[in-house]
């Protein structure tokens, strides 16, 4: 069976500051401390095109994702690889990541797809992320029988991650809007 | 339930590439920022700090992990499409 969920969420920041701090959000330490379950962010690729201004890129990502002792047991392990994969398309004003694991693919598939773009009622000021993300545990691996169980239960552990992450951006936000501010004095 | 961190085969401040990530990092963010959103999208900065980077991600990440990753990016990067028409916004008052 699949897992999925969609969320929305209003951030009152122009676009270009919104993505700016999606690139920052694994930096400083405190932020790492907030987001604990990403280990390591490594930049693998980068690609931009001048003709348009669009910016591909590729990050490897390394997740902590302990589950509970049943499933630890079985997958033997409790750190994963994701792949992230962003287009930034300044012309536009958009951007979008996809998201997904590498590792662990014979147990999990989990994949996340982000996008930021301009708030249509304040397309100047404030900026609209959508997400879809989708959990499935593999029909035939030996996590199956409680595929339901573990689903929801990951599901639950990205909500939540998703909320710190929520928080990292904001942080950022306010931090650059604060920049901002100052050297236009 | 506790969650007990690993100890990770690269901890971030352990990693053999992080000071070089970190030089990489700032730069990009610093050029994203200050050039790329204000419409500067001509080159990319930060080409010395990214070979020095990369380079030592090469050495580091064992060639079958890193092949793994670029195999992967080379789907996503496909499904990953620009348009200039935006998606139509779903009606509601949540904002």
């Amino acid at each position: 069976m699949v897992t999925g969920y969609k969320q929305e969420y209003v951030y009152k920041h122009p676009w270009e500051r919104v993505t700016s701090a999606s690139w920052r959000k694994f930096a400083d330490d405190e932020n790492k401390r907030i987001l604990s379950h990403i280990l390591e962010v490594d930049m693998l690729n980068h690609n931009l095109d001048p003709s348009n201004g669009i910016l591909r890129t590729t990050r490897a990502i390394t997740v902590h994702c302990p589950g509970p002792w049943f499933v630890r047991k079985i997958v033997g392990q409790d750190m994963c690889q994701c792949v992230e994969s962003t287009l930034v398309d300044a012309q536009n004003r958009s951007m979008q990541l996809i998201s997904r694991n590498i590792s662990l693919q014979k147990f999990i598939e989990v994949q996340e797809m982000t996008r930021y773009d301009p708030h249509p009622d304040n397309p100047a000021g404030w900026t609209l992320c959508r997400q879809e993300t989708s959990i499935r545990i593999k029909p035939f691996s030996a996590l199956a029988s409680m595929a339901e169980k573990v689903e929801k239960r990951c599901a639950e552990r990205f909500l939540q991650n998703s909320g710190k992450s929520k928080e990292v951006m904001e942080r950022i936000c306010k931090y650059l809007e604060a920049e901002a501010t100052g050297l236009s004095l | 339930m506790k969650d007990k961190k690993p100890s990770s085969k690269y901890s971030s401040s352990t990693s053999p590439c992080s000071h070089l990530r970190d030089a990489y990092n700032n730069c990009f963010n610093r050029w994203y920022s200050e050039k790329f959103m204000k419409g500067h999208w001509d080159k990319q900065d930060c080409v010395d700090e990214w070979q020095k980077y990369r380079a030592c991600l090469s050495q580091h990440l064992d060639d079958k992990h890193l092949a793994r990753f670029l195999e992967a990016e080379q789907i996503d990067q496909t499904h990953l499409t620009t348009s200039s028409k935006k998606e139509a916004y779903p009606c509601d008052s949540q904002s």
